[in-house]
């Protein structure tokens, strides 16, 4: 078997506050090989861009991390330099940002920030940083790219923003590429165009993705596999027809519910939602996260043992104490 | 008995100067090129279309935030301009697109959603804090984030944060620029819900900016499309959604991604390029990427072909 290009192990962040500590990822394991797409879904707030953030050793000052395991392509990034990080950074691993002001420096231009990934990796030319970038512009749609190059992040819809990130990203050609939630801004027919774009990526140069999103239809049409968080914990993982067709995670199932789709009652009437909120983070927790607001919560939802992954078939685990019981 | 519609457009343009280079030509950018739309009272409009087609451009107008080059645009059947500024902050708010930029970073959570108490002076401090509380809870935010800043919080959180403000002060309108894009569907659920309930108890009027067909689907009354900077059509969401007229509409309608695993990427049938804002095409706008152009639709710009409720810029429009 070929080593996964990205392997995460017992990950853990945790974030001092005023309160307390906050457990925001606690215990996240996953894998995501050459050519593959793992989706991370789960609930606003559950930890995926602090998982995304630690993978790419970019996480905020205040956060302390550990992991059993954190390894791109064997490498260890637990303890790889800043200088080795740097050099992997927007070159053989690159990641589209959420938030795009983050990505996006306020006052340079879409053409200098993307010949600067060009240039900090020394990949070639100013001229040919420009072609690619003007390739790339082109390939996500951000149209004339010419006059893009020459614009400022503000100058920009939100959806071009988005592209433009996406290009930024894929200047450096890399080899795993971490998506948060790249296609938010976009209409349908770009994002459809987008998810076909990483998909021949994909293909050409077995690029593996980490692909963090909400929308269960991206979700559905690309992943090879799926891996469910809830309150920084992965709740449920398996392939796209298995958590879909067949969840076994009662918190899977309520996501499910809430989704607003014809057919499912008159316009306007109410959507299904999951009852109450997450419990706090912050000091210890046990048990079953979920129980405070699951309709199948027993006194044993309560003890160590509730949580424990359970194996159903090889990639299909899920964190419930029903885990084998079909709903 | 008619009354003014809450909102209303006609033949609203904005055009941007973009140029190449320091030196380079300054070319007009029509962001938003003549649009007439109205919003009754208690309705939701949805607004969809592709990105960067003009959609936060005429929210930001509409919202008296930028000038129209061209058009006129009225709320409550008073021009835009001449209506104060103040009246206008307590009667529109804005959900925007960015939930990252629209929050001062340096304000904590509390204070970014009672600021909109404090400018127009309603309640005491006690009072401000309480509706706060509520706020935070009923947009599903712990109460532990409170003193928290924007950056300390989740992407959706802060999405959160800003639909709590816009609440705030009981607006009459609520214009929503993608106000669930960031959240996954449990809590865009609960949100929805809230909208829909503050709709039915105080007649609350939306604009909603959305690329989730579902969302609008579940929402709207009207919903318009946009696709370079033009509505191509509008009408009752019922028709526009399950009988479009306009081939783009279509396109959209196809590109959906519906949670089915044994389905793969759709190919909506659209050709050629992405449109260049800056160099529309001659005649129909859309004809470039359109599977059903013909002649005609390259050379002549269609007219707008009412039918009952709807109306669609189509030379086909049936
Ligand atoms: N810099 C920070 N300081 C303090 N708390 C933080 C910080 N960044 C994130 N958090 C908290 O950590 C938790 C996880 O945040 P994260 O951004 O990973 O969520 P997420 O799953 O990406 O959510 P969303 O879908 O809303 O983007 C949240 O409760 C958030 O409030
Ligand atoms: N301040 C500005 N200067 C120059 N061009 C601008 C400015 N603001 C917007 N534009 C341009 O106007 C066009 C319409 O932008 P707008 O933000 O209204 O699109 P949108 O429909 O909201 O798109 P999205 O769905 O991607 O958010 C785009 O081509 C954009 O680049
Ligand atoms: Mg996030
Ligand atoms: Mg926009």
């Amino acid at each position: 078997m070929t080593m996964p290009l990205l392997e995460v192990e017992g990950l853990r962040v945790t974030i001092d506050g005023p309160a307390g500590t906050l457990r925001a990822v606690d215990g996240v394991g996953f894998s995501v090989g050459r050519g593959e797409t793992l989706c991370l879904v789960g609930e606003s707030g559950c930890g995926k861009s602090l998982t995304a953030l630690a993978a790419m050793r970019l996480l905020p000052r205040a956060a302390r991390m550990t992991a059993d395991r954190l390894a791109f392509d064997g490498l260890d990034l637990t303890s790889l330099p800043e200088r080795a990080l740097a050099d992997l950074r927007g070159r053989r691993m690159a990641m589209i940002f959420q938030d795009p002001m983050t990505a996006l420096n306020p006052v340079h231009t879409v053409g200098d920030q993307l010949v600067e990934v060009f240039d900090r990796h020394r990949l070639g030319s100013r001229a040919e940083g420009r072609d690619r970038a003007v390739r790339l512009l082109e390939r996500t749609g951000v149209r004339p790219a010419a006059e893009r190059m020459g614009q400022y992040p503000h100058q920009l819809s939100g959806g071009l923003r988005q592209r433009v990130m996406i290009a930024m990203a894929l200047m450096g050609d890399p080899e795993l590429l971490i998506a948060d939630e790249p296609t938010t801004a976009l209409d349908v027919t770009i994002q459809a165009q987008i998810l076909r774009l990483l998909r021949e990526l994909q293909r050409e140069f077995a690029l593996g993705l980490l692909l963090i999103t909400h929308n269960l239809g991206i979700v559905a049409r690309v992943a090879d596999r799926v891996a469910v968080m809830y309150a920084g914990r992965v709740v449920e993982t398996g392939t796209p027809s298995e958590v879909l067709g067949d969840p076994r995670h009662p918190y899977t199932r309520g996501l499910l519910s809430c989704l607003p789709g014809a057919g499912r009652g008159p316009r306007g009437s109410r959507l299904g939602a999951i009852p109450g909120v997450v419990p706090s983070l912050v000091g210890p927790v046990d048990g079953c996260l979920f129980r405070n607001r699951c309709g199948e919560a027993e006194a044993d939802c309560a003890t160590t043992a509730a949580e424990a992954p359970r194996t159903l078939a090889p990639g299909r685990i899920v964190r419930c104490l029903k885990a084998g019981v079909t709903a | 008995m008619t009354k003014a519609p809450l909102l209303a457009c006609r033949d609203v343009v904005r055009t941007f100067a973009v140029r190449r280079g320091l030196f380079g030509r300054k070319r007009s950018l029509l962001a938003v090129d003549g649009v007439t739309l109205s919003v009754e009272r208690g309705q939701v409009l949805a607004l969809v279309g592709e990105s960067g087609s003009g959609k936060t451009t005429l929210a930001r107008m509409l919202l008296g935030l930028v000038p129209p080059s061209a058009g006129t645009i009225l709320f409550d059947g008073e021009p835009l301009d001449a209506v104060d500024r103040r009246v206008l902050t307590r009667r529109v708010q804005p959900v925007f697109q960015d939930p990252y930029s629209s929050l001062n970073p340096r304000r904590t959570v509390a204070r970014i959603v009672a600021f909109p108490l404090e400018i127009h002076g309603i309640g005491t401090a006690d009072e401000r804090r309480r509706r706060v509380a509520d706020l935070l809870d009923m947009v599903g935010l712990p109460a532990r984030v409170t003193h928290s800043h924007p950056h300390q919080l989740s992407g959706g959180q802060r999405q959160r944060v800003a639909i709590a403000r816009a609440l705030a002060i009981n607006p009459d309108l609520l214009i929503c620029d993608e106000p669930t894009s960031a959240l996954d569907i449990s809590v865009q659920a609960q949100i929805l819900n809230l909208l829909q309930s503050l709709r039915a108890d105080l007649g609350l009027t939306y604009v909603l900016i959305s690329h989730d067909l579902a969302v609008v689907d579940h929402m709207a009354d009207r919903v318009a499309v946009m696709y370079l900077g033009r509505i191509v059509e509008e009408g009752p969401a019922e028709r526009v959604l399950r009988a479009p007229r306009h081939p783009y509409t279509r396109a959209l309608l196809a590109s959906e991604l519906t949670p089915d695993p044994t389905l793969g990427l759709p190919d909506p049938g659209l050709s050629g390029e992405f449109p260049d804002p800056l160099d529309p095409p001659a005649g129909c706008r859309f004809h470039p990427r359109c599977p059903m152009a013909s002649d005609v639709c390259r050379r002549e710009p269609p007219a707008v072909r009412t039918d009952g409720d709807g109306r669609a810029e189509c030379h086909f429009a049936a």
